[in-house]
C-alpha cells in the first residue's frame, strides 16, 4: 500500500530534493533526521493540544466570568484533592513518554557505527578545516551520500560548535579534547555548516559548505583536492590562489575594504615597497634584508602566515590565529603568488582569464599526464 | 470580630514618603519601602539601557548586512543586554524591588529583620552596577553574559574583540552576588521571625512563599557564582590554568560551575513573578485562589529541583551521554510544579468575579506566555531534539518567553497592581490597558517568530545573516523572520514609553488612590496608600488574606472597603 506521505517522499528522491521537516524543520537530508523529527511532532502536538485546552479555557472564564467592580464571586471550593492528583499525575506520565522517545532518539545519533569514515576536524577563528584519510586538506566538507560519516573534532583556540541543520546535528568543539559526530547523508546537494557556539568577533561568518557528493565524484573530487597542488604548472601558482583564500576571506577582503585583517589589495605592493607600518612604531621596510627579521617580501608574508603575533599591522588587532603546519610551503608560495597577481582576478577573487580557473589548469594537466601515458 | 482588625490608615498624618525629607533621607533610609522604591527606580534604570540595547541588535537584524552595527558593536550589544537584563534586572527586579516594598506589609511587619543589611544590599547593587559602567569604559567585552572559558581567559594580544572590561565586568557581577545573598539572607529571617500572631506558614500570601522559596536558592547557589568568577579573575589576570586547557584547565568544567549557578538563578527571576500572578489572579477575579498548599508547595519543589538540572544547558557540550541522560530526566520533573500552578491559576479564574484591570491583564498575558514558555521547554529538555535547537533562535525565544514574558511581565503585573499603595496615586486606566495590549502583542511578534528561526537552523549570537554566507532559499527565511521579529520589538518598545509616560504623569496628576483599589485581601491593602512610615501602629489582626467576603466595592471612592457590620454580627 502506498500513502500519500510516502508517494509524496518518493517524488522527492525520484527529484533528488530531501524532504521538508514537519513545522518550520529545515530538510530532512540524514538518516536522522526523520526520527528527530518525528519526536519533534509528537512533542509538538502535545503542546498545541495542551496550549489551545489553556487559551481555550482562560478566553471562555474572562468572557463568562467578567464582572462589574463589586460583584461577588460565584466562588468553588478552595481546594479539590482528587483534581490536584490529577493534573499531577497526567502531566507526569507525559513527560516520561516524551523523554523516552527523546533519549532513544539521542543514543541513535550518538552512537557512531562501527565502519564509519573519519573525517578530521580543526576548528579556529573563523574556518573549519577538513583533514581527510587520503591527506586531503579542504575549508569545505564533501561527504559521500549513503555512507555513514564520523567527524573527529577539536579546536585550536576557543570553544566552537559544528552545527548541519539539514542533519540535525549539533556537537561543541572543545579545545583541549577530541569530539565527535557521526551522520549519513541521504540526498545530495549542498548544505549549510554553522558555528553555533559563540566564538569572538567573525563568530557570524564561520560557516562553510556542506556538500553531499555520489562515491564516485565524492573519490575524484578528494583524490583532486590532494594532488591539485602538483598539477599547478611552476609559474602559474596563483591559479591555487582563491582556493586557498577561501580560509582567509572572512577576515581579508580583496577589495579594498577593511575587515578584521588588513585587505589584499595592493598588499603585496606595499610590502614590497616596505611602507606597512607596525603597532610597535617599527616600518617594515627597517626590517626586510640580510641578517634582519624578514630575508625579502616573501619571507615577511610567510612569517605572517606561521606566526601572526610577530609583527601586527597598525590599526589592526592580532586577531589572527597560526597556520603553521597547517599549509604546505608550496601552498604558503601559491598564497603569495596569488597577491603578486590579484588584477588577474575580480574583487571576489573569480580570475578574469579563463584559463586561469584552477579546474581548467587541473584537466589539462591530467590530459597531458594521460596522453604521455 | 473582624478578622482583619481595624485599619491603621488613621494613625498618623504622614506617609513613608512624607515621613522625612531630604536626599539623604532617602539614601541612608532604613525603611523597607523607600529601599524598595529605590531599587524599584535603578532597575527600571537598568531596564531602560539593556532594552536600548536590544532594540539596537534588533534594529541590526531588521535586514543583512553589517548596516548599523559592526560585528564588534553586535557582540558587545548582545553581551551588555544579557548581562545587564540578567544580573541587574531580572535577579532584583522582583525579590529586591518588589519584594522589599511588600513583603514585610503583607507579612505584618514593620520591616524587614535587618534593615541596615537591607540597606547595603542595595548599595552594593549600586556599587555593582558601576563596575558594569566601569567595564564599558575600560573597552567593554564582548564574552556573552556566561563569559564561557576560553574566550574570556585569552588577553587582548590574540583576540580581536574588546576584552578590557571582561575584569571589571566579572567583579561587577560578584558584588551583585552578594547583594541578592544579603537580600535572601533577610528575607529568610523576616519570614522566620516577624511574623506577627496569627500568620501561621500556610496564612501568609503565595508571594511570601515564593519569596522564601527564591531566597533560599539566593542563598545557596549564589555563592557558587561568586567562587566561579573569582576563580575566572584569577586565571585571567595572572593566568594560572583552572579552565584553561593551554595551561591545563578544563572549559566544560566552567561551564558545569557556570550552570549550577546560572539554573537555578531562572527560579530566582521567574518563582517571585509566579507569586505576584497568584496574588493577582486571585485579587482581580475576587476569589479564594485554588489550591493553596499545592501552589506553596509547588514553589519549594521547583526551588529544590531547580539545583539538580543544570547539565540540560550543555547536552552538546561534550559532557558525557550518560550525563545528558540523567539530565534530560530531571529535567522534566521541573515541569510539574509549574503545570500544577497554571491548572490552579485557571480553576481560580473559574466562576470567579473577573475585572479586567491593568494588573489583572497583565496576568493574563502571563499565563498565556508563560504557557508557550514552558511548553516549548519540553523540545528543549528533551535529548533529541535539543540537540538541534540548542544555540539557535529557538533557545533564545523560549528563554524570552520565560524570562522578559513572565518574570518581567509578573513584575510589571506587580507593579500596577502595587503602584497606588507605593505612590498613593491611579494611573490612567485606559492607557494602562493599551500599553498592556502593545506590550503583548509586540513581545508575540518578537519572539514567536523566533522559534521559527530556530527550528530553520538560525544560530544565535550572529551578527549578520547574508544570501553570500548561506544559502539563498535559508537567507529568504531568515530575513523574513528576523523582519517581523524587530516590528514587533518597536511596537513592545512602543508600550513600554507609553507605561514610563503615564506612570510618570500619575505622580503627579493621577487621582488620589483608594486604600483598597482592588479589593484585595492581604495585609498591605490595610495599610494607608501610601502607607506609613511603620507600616502598622500595632500588629495587625491576621486572617485568610484570601477571602474577600467581607469586602464590599464602594463607588464614592472607586476602591473597596470592609463591611463592618457584617464583622461583627455575621457568621
Amino acid at each position: 500500500m502506498m500513502t500519500p506521505a510516502s508517494f509524496i517522499s518518493m517524488l522527492a528522491l525520484a527529484a533528488g530534493s530531501p524532504p521538508m521537516g514537519p513545522f518550520g524543520m529545515p530538510e530532512q537530508a540524514s538518516t536522522i533526521a526523520a526520527e528527530i523529527d518525528f519526536v519533534y511532532q509528537v512533542i509538538t502536538w502535545v503542546c498545541i493540544f495542551f496550549f489551545v485546552l489553556i487559551v481555550f479555557l482562560i478566553v471562555v472564564f474572562v468572557i463568562k466570568y467578567s464582572k462589574p467592580p463589586g460583584t461577588k464571586a460565584e466562588g468553588t471550593a478552595t481546594h479539590n484533592t482528587p483534581l490536584e492528583v490529577a493534573w499531577t499525575v497526567i502531566p507526569l506520565i507525559l513527560v516520561i513518554g516524551i523523554f523516552y522517545v527523546g533519549m532513544k532518539g539521542y543514543i541513535n545519533m550518538r552512537n557512531a557505527p562501527l565502519g564509519a569514515y573519519e573525517i578530521n576536524v580543526i576548528a579556529r577563528q573563523w574556518s573549519w578545516q577538513f583533514n581527510y584519510p587520503n591527506g586531503a586538506t579542504i575549508s569545505e566538507l564533501k561527504v559521500p551520500r549513503g555512507r555513514d560519516i564520523k567527524l573527529i573534532m577539536s579546536s585550536q583556540d576557543v570553544l566552537h560548535s559544528l552545527f548541519i541543520p539539514s542533519f540535525r546535528v549539533k556537537q561543541d568543539v572543545v579545545p583541549g579534547r577530541l569530539v565527535t559526530l557521526w551522520f549519513n547523508a541521504t540526498h545530495e546537494g549542498e548544505y549549510d555548516l554553522y558555528c553555533a557556539e559563540y566564538c569572538g568577533q567573525q563568530h557570524s561568518t564561520m560557516l562553510t559548505k556542506v556538500l553531499v557528493l555520489e562515491e564516485d565524484e565524492f573519490a575524484r573530487q578528494i583524490e583532486e583536492d590532494r594532488v591539485f597542488m602538483d598539477m599547478l604548472p611552476p609559474d602559474r601558482l596563483y591559479v591555487a590562489g582563491p582556493r586557498l583564500y577561501a580560509r582567509c576571506k572572512s577576515c581579508h577582503s580583496l577589495d579594498g575594504s577593511t575587515m578584521t585583517g588588513p585587505t589584499w589589495k595592493g598588499l603585496w605592493e606595499k610590502t614590497v615597497s616596505g611602507e606597512t607600518v607596525f603597532t610597535d612604531g617599527t616600518t617594515l621596510k627597517d626590517l626586510i634584508g640580510e641578517g634582519k627579521m624578514f630575508m625579502n617580501p616573501e619571507d615577511y608574508i610567510m612569517q605572517s602566515i606561521a606566526n601572526p603575533q610577530q609583527k601586527i599591522v597598525m590599526n589592526f588587532t592580532g586577531a589572527m590565529p597560526t597556520f603553521q603546519g597547517m599549509l604546505s610551503p608550496l601552498e604558503v608560495m601559491a598564497l603569495t603568488d596569488f597577491m603578486k597577481n590579484l588584477d588577474k582576478f575580480d574583487e571576489k577573487g573569480v580570475p578574469k582569464d579563463p584559463e586561469d580557473e584552477l579546474q581548467r589548469v587541473i584537466d589539462k594537466a591530467k590530459e597531458a599526464e594521460e596522453s604521455s601515458n | 470580630m473582624s478578622i482583619y482588625g481595624d485599619s491603621t490608615k488613621a494613625s498618623s498624618g504622614t506617609n513613608y514618603l512624607t515621613h522625612t525629607r531630604g536626599f539623604l533621607s532617602w539614601a541612608l533610609t532604613l525603611d523597607h519601602k523607600r529601599i524598595g522604591v529605590m531599587y524599584l527606580v535603578s532597575v527600571l534604570t537598568a531596564f531602560f539601557f539593556a532594552g536600548m540595547a536590544a532594540m539596537a541588535l534588533r534594529l541590526e537584524l531588521i535586514a543583512p548586512g553589517e548596516w548599523f552595527l559592526s560585528q564588534d558593536n553586535y557582540n558587545q550589544m548582545f553581551t551588555v543586554h544579557g548581562a545587564l537584563m540578567v544580573f541587574l534586572v531580572l535577579i532584583p527586579a522582583v525579590p529586591a524591588a518588589m519584594g522589599n516594598f511588600v513583603l514585610p506589609i503583607m507579612l505584618g511587619a514593620k520591616d524587614v529583620a535587618f534593615p541596615r543589611l537591607n540597606l547595603f544590599s542595595y548599595w552594593l547593587w549600586v556599587t555593582g552596577a558601576l563596575f558594569f559602567v566601569l567595564a564599558l569604559l575600560t573597552g567593554g567585552l564582548d564574552t556573552g553574559w556566561t563569559f564561557y572559558t576560553p574566550y574570556s581567559i585569552e588577553g587582548d594580544d590574540h583576540m580581536s574583540g574588546a576584552m578590557g572590561g571582561v575584569i571589571p565586568a566579572l567583579t561587577g557581577a560578584f558584588v551583585l552576588g552578594f547583594s541578592s545573598i544579603f537580600t535572601g539572607l533577610n528575607f529568610i529571617v523576616t519570614i522566620h521571625r516577624l511574623r506577627p500572631p496569627g500568620m501561621t506558614w500556610f496564612r501568609m500570601p503565595l508571594f511570601l512563599w515564593a519569596i522564601y522559596a527564591t531566597a533560599i536558592i539566593q542563598v545557596m547557589a549564589t555563592p557558587i557564582l561568586g567562587i566561579t568568577l573569582a576563580l575566572l579573575i584569577v586565571e585571567r589576570a595572572f593566568g594560572i590554568g583552572i579552565f584553561n586547557p593551554a595551561l591545563g584547565g578544563d572549559p566544560v568544567l566552567y561551564q558545569h560551575f557556570f550552570w549550577f549557578y546560572s539554573h537555578p538563578a531562572v527560579y530566582i527571576m521567574i518563582l517571585p513573578g509566579m507569586g505576584i500572578i497568584s496574588e493577582l489572579i486571585s485579587v482581580h477575579s475576587h476569589k479564594h485562589i485554588f489550591g493553596y498548599r499545592f501552589i506553596a508547595f509547588s514553589s519549594v519543589a521547583i526551588a529544590i529541583f531547580g539545583f539538580l538540572v543544570w547539565g540540560h544547558h550543555m547536552f552538546t557540550s561534550g559532557q558525557s551521554p550518560l550525563m545528558n541522560i540523567m539530565f534530560s530526566a530531571i529535567t522534566f520533573s521541573v515541569s510539574i510544579p509549574s503545570a500544577i500552578k497554571v491548572f490552579n491559576w485557571l480553576a481560580t479564574l473559574y466562576k470567579g468575579s473577573i475585572s479586567l484591570n491593568t494588573p489583572m491583564l497583565y496576568a493574563l498575558s502571563f499565563l498565556f506566555i508563560f504557557t508557550i514558555g514552558g511548553l516549548t521547554g519540553l523540545h528543549l529538555g528533551t535529548l533529541a531534539t535539543d540537540i538541534h535547537l540548542h544555540d539557535t533562535y529557538f533557545v533564545v525565544a523560549h528563554f524570552h518567553y520565560v524570562m522578559m514574558g513572565s518574570a518581567m511581565i509578573a513584575m510589571f503585573g506587580g507593579l500596577h497592581h502595587w503602584w497606588p499603595k507605593i505612590t498613593g496615586r491611579m494611573y490612567n486606566e485606559t492607557l494602562g490597558r493599551i500599553a498592556c495590549g502593545l506590550v503583548f502583542f509586540g513581545f508575540n511578534a518578537t519572539f514567536f517568530t523566533q522559534f521559527i528561526l530556530g527550528s530553520k537552523g538560525m544560530p544565535r549570537r550572529y551578527a549578520d545573516y547574508s544570501a553570500e554566507l548561506m544559502g539563498a532559499e535559508n537567507f529568504e527565511i531568515f530575513h523574513f523572520w528576523h523582519f517581523w521579529s524587530t516590528i514587533g520589538s518597536f511596537v513592545m518598545a512602543l508600550g513600554f514609553f507609553l507605561m514610563l509616560g503615564y506612570l510618570v504623569h500619575s505622580m503627579f496628576k493621577g487621582r488620589q488612590a483608594p486604600d483598597n483599589p482592588w479589593g484585595g485581601g492581604s495585609l498591605e491593602w490595610q495599610c494607608s496608600s501610601p502607607p506609613p512610615h511603620d507600616n502598622f501602629s500595632e500588629p495587625p489582626t491576621v486572617g485568610d488574606c484570601y477571602d474577600y467576603s467581607m469586602l464590599e466595592w464602594d463607588e464614592k471612592i472607586q476602591g473597596y472597603h470592609r463591611r463592618e457590620e457584617a464583622a461583627t454580627s455575621g457568621e
